[in-house]
């Protein structure tokens, strides 16, 4: 079994003014390459902070992050720019598209930033992942002119059209209605076994906890159950 | 731990190239156009005034030099060794004998286009009442003196002095200060060069104006030989007044000039800048005082930008926290937003320079007159009552290129800030 991130007794406390507030209590995880995981749990039981954590957007209070053979301990916030920009694709509830760019701008931006500058090889990238999304249409549309199910599958292709090891998606239904919910989390299910892209997110919807191969379920920001589900693929 | 292959890929860079930075940061500036139209304004409304401002100096100080060698300094002088440092007392000591001589070499030199003798001196003009000291010179009139200088063109009245015809030309100021015009008798007074008193009446024949202060209000002009008869100078001159070609190098031709009389007579050779040296440091010291000024104006006006850039960065710190969750660092947010301030500028600057440019060409032609606006009104530069605004290249691109880059470091504590965000703090804003 190939583990892409672990996360080995970790804690998370925010400080809001002279008040400490635990996020996350002494949570270990591994997450196998492929897998379709949900972390599931009620508001403020820590799903997002882990997403942060393992997206290297923060850091642990104490404890071990892993992501491959690094851990995020003590790097600038350069070097973990540079690490998110290499290995990690992001799915936000909120969509955040860049607004004044078309949708294959968008998708275009993660392979600007990885140095690309074959404009040709970027297109083609781009021109695939638009299709696989099913966005080929849409490529010279500006996010406003599309509705909320469309904006979040090119946040999708965007996340994956760099080839990332590990995709993390905070709640990336939450904005959406249950029909073009299905629609996209099927998006999801359909690029992670196709591809073998790893998923992890964060959801409190049970028909998006459904479709998850792995389900953890997080309480007072600990593990409260971790088990197999139905969906996505099987783990390797 | 087993693990992923690409987890083990060296970390790729997070830069943005530039014409992706320049083009995401023109793109941002017409999402709130209205915002970035009244910044760009407030820029442009101040390139405008500086440009027109510095057209108007620098047409002003043209016209003054102009003025200068048209009507006093002509482009060159040459003097008897020793007259230079006393110019100011007029003295009769120093004088030039040998002047056909000394004509026809300068004249040789390439780039000079003609020579005149003029004598100055020092004299009293009495209208039977009154006696007024001023500088008194005799000026070749047949087609000489008028070849350097552009006397003929300054007569306001009456007319130009005929060839060795007794009759003076005088400035308009003194004119007024004395209460004569053009027909009047006036007695000039002076003292010839072995200390003689002379007196002679003279009628007036016209009156000059030509905006020089020095030469309106304290110079007559007569005919040289009439000058020589009355300080006993036969055939002699203080000074031969040297006018350049169109295209000639000033420095260049002085230096000829000096080369070619070397060994006639003990002569100094002196070009205008150097004979109006103190006028010349008045000048560079208005520029350093009016470009403070003017920049101050511009920083200014570019504050404005900060605020604006500010404004934008707080609007769009979610988007800053997706960019940096991307992989892009803090440098990348940095460069764009100063992109953003820079664009601005650069936009400002083009429009207020294309209005300045429009206003300048127009009064360029038209001129301005000063004395319709605010009457007889003394500016501190010898010129006359309309002014032409100068047109300069350099001048337009530099404020430009100046408005450009302020507006760039106007912006550079707005884009700090904005790369100084932690991505998952700027994701949670709201």
């Amino acid at each position: 079994m190939t583990i892409v991130a672990r996360l080995i007794d970790v804690h998370k406390t925010y400080r809001i003014g002279h008040v400490r507030v635990p996020a996350v209590r002494g949570v270990t995880l591994d997450i196998e390459q492929g897998a379709f995981m949900s972390i599931a749990g009620p508001s403020g039981s820590g799903k997002t902070t882990i997403l942060n954590l393992l997206g290297a957007l923060d850091t642990p209070t104490s404890g071990t992050v892993q992501i491959g053979e690094g851990t995020t301990e003590g790097l600038s916030l350069n070097t973990l720019a540079d690490f998110r920009n290499t290995h990690l694709g992001f799915v936000f509830q909120t969509f955040n598209l860049i607004p004044v760019l078309s949708v294959c701008e968008n998708v275009e931006f993660p392979l600007q930033l990885q140095g690309i500058r074959d404009k040709g090889e970027r297109n083609e990238r781009v021109r695939k992942i638009l299709l696989e999304v099913g966005l080929g249409e849409l490529a010279d549309r500006r996010p406003a002119e599309l509705s909320g199910g469309q904006q979040q599958r090119v946040a999708v292709a965007r996340a994956l059209v760099k080839k990332p090891t590990l995709v993390l998606a905070d709640e990336p239904t939450a904005n959406l209605d249950s029909e073009t919910a299905a629609e996209i989390m099927q998006l999801m299910q359909m690029m992670n076994e196709k591809h073998g892209t790893t998923f992890v997110f964060s959801t409190h919807d049970p028909l998006v906890m459904e479709r998850a191969s792995r389900l953890v379920r997080l309480h007072d920001g600990r593990i409260a159950s971790d088990e197999s589900g139905n969906g996505g693929r099987r783990a390797s | 731990m087993a693990t992923g292959a690409a987890v083990q890929a060296e970390a790729i860079t997070g830069r943005l190239r530039f014409l992706a930075i320049l083009q995401l940061g023109w793109r941002n500036l017409r999402r709130n156009r209205r915002r970035t139209w009244i910044t760009a304004t407030t820029v442009a409304l101040a390139v405008l005034l500086v440009q027109v401002a510095v057209s108007l100096l620098l047409g002003i100080e043209q016209q003054s030099f102009d003025n200068l060698i048209n009507y006093q300094t002509a482009h060159a002088k040459i003097y008897a060794d020793g007259y230079f440092a006393r110019r100011e007392e007029l003295p009769l000591d120093y004088t030039l004998t040998d002047l056909d001589e000394l004509q026809d070499i300068v004249q040789s030199v390439r780039g000079v286009a003609a020579t005149t003798p003029r004598l100055s001196f020092s004299a009293q003009i009495s209208n039977g009442v009154d006696l007024y000291g001023c500088v008194g010179v005799g000026i070749q009139v047949a087609a000489s003196d008028q070849d350097v200088f552009r006397i003929p063109q300054a007569v306001v009245d009456g007319e130009y002095l005929t060839l060795d015809e007794e009759g003076i030309l005088m400035g308009t100021g003194l004119a007024e200060l004395f209460g004569v015009a053009t027909g009047d008798w006036l007695t000039v007074l002076t003292r010839t060069k072995a200390g003689a008193y002379e007196a002679l009446d003279l009628p007036i024949v016209g009156l000059i104006g030509t905006g020089n202060p020095l030469i309106d209000r304290n110079t007559f002009l007569i005919p040289l030989k009439i000058a020589q008869y009355m300080l006993g100078l036969d055939g002699a001159a203080t000074e031969v007044a040297i006018r350049f070609t169109a295209n000639a190098h000033d420095a260049q031709t002085i230096a000829d000039i000096g080369r070619a009389v070397d060994g006639t007579e003990q002569v100094e050779v002196k070009g205008w800048r150097e004979m109006e040296q103190d006028f010349m440091a008045l000048v560079r010291l208005k520029r350093t005082g009016q470009g403070v000024f003017l920049v101050i104006f511009i920083v200014l006006a570019v504050v404005g930008i900060t605020n604006t850039i500010l404004m934008a960065s707080f609007e769009r710190t979610r988007e800053i926290g997706m960019m940096m969750a991307m992989g892009l660092r803090g440098a990348g947010i940095r460069w764009l937003f100063l992109t953003e301030g820079a664009l601005t500028g650069f936009v400002g600057g083009a429009l207020g320079s294309f209005i300045a440019l429009a206003i300048t060409a127009y009064f360029a032609t038209q001129g301005i007159n000063l004395t319709a606006m605010y009457g007889d009104l003394d500016i501190g530069y010898p010129v006359k009552d309309t002014i032409y605004p100068a047109m300069n290249g350099t001048v337009i691109m530099a404020s430009w290129l100046l408005t450009g880059v302020l507006a760039a470091l106007a912006s550079l504590y707005p884009a700090a800030r904005a790369s100084r965000q932690v991505p998952v703090e700027a994701l949670r804003h709201v």
